[in-house]
């Protein structure tokens, strides 16, 4: 499978045609990791996103945590991502830091990295693939926060 | 079609997975989130299809 035929599985990449995904892949890269790899770290600057090709990425969180007091840090797994699904897109609309970090939980795990700025630059560019992305980027937000409402609900607000 | 399905475990602490898959969950079908099994408890629609995705949530539970 060519990595445009991956991306069209992806639904960031839904509703654009087969020359709009290929001229985004050719903003990116693939990129291979193994289990326990550290992709994105909370709270570092955000300059790329991801889109999961195979594998499994677990995204967790720091809780508990004092400022300058030393001391295991505690994370919280929050979901685990595997494929067709993308991570790094808040760091596009808002250019905040990364709210989570994201490790693999598979060994050979493979993910498309595209630069956040050229990605951001083709949006600019081409009108129809910004406001298509954008579109997608907000779906696919939006269907994060439901299954987080959901395991809320389900757990009894266990997170 | 490709079913982007929102897992969530009940009956022990696990993130639960979002996955596309070929394939809807079925009530009764075993899945394997990770490396452990899980029983499908619950499928529902989370949202209305668009174009050739269809949103799913399943509930699981642990196989012991």
């Amino acid at each position: 499978m060519t990595i445009t035929e991956l991306l069209e599985r992806s639904e960031l990449f839904h509703e654009l045609s087969t020359e709009e995904i290929e001229r985004i892949a050719a903003l990116g890269h693939e990129q291979a990791y193994d289990a326990g790899d550290i992709v994105i770290q909370e709270g570092e600057t955000s300059d790329e996103i991801y889109i999961v090709c195979g594998g499994l990425v677990e995204v967790e969180v720091a809780q508990g945590t004092v400022p300058d007091v030393a001391g295991r840090l505690q994370v919280n797994p929050i979901v685990r991502l595997g494929r067709g699904q993308m991570f790094g897109e808040m760091g596009l609309i808002d250019q905040g830091v990364r709210s989570a970090t994201v490790r693999c939980a598979e060994d050979g795990t493979t993910l498309y990295v595209v630069s956040r700025q050229a990605l951001w630059d083709l949006c600019n560019e081409d009108h129809h693939i910004g406001f298509v992305l954008m579109h997608n980027i907000a779906a696919d937000l939006s269907f994060k926060l439901r299954h987080r409402n959901l395991r809320v609900g389900l757990t009894g607000g266990e997170l | 079609m490709i079913y982007k399905v929102s897992y969530v475990v009940v009956g022990q602490p696990h993130p639960g997975e979002i996955v596309n898959q070929d394939e809807p969950p079925q009530v009764g079908d075993r899945v394997e989130l990770g490396s452990e099994l899980f029983e499908i408890m619950e499928v529902v629609d989370l949202a209305p299809p668009r174009g050739d995705f269809a949103y799913l949530h399943a509930t699981c539970r642990p196989i012991y």
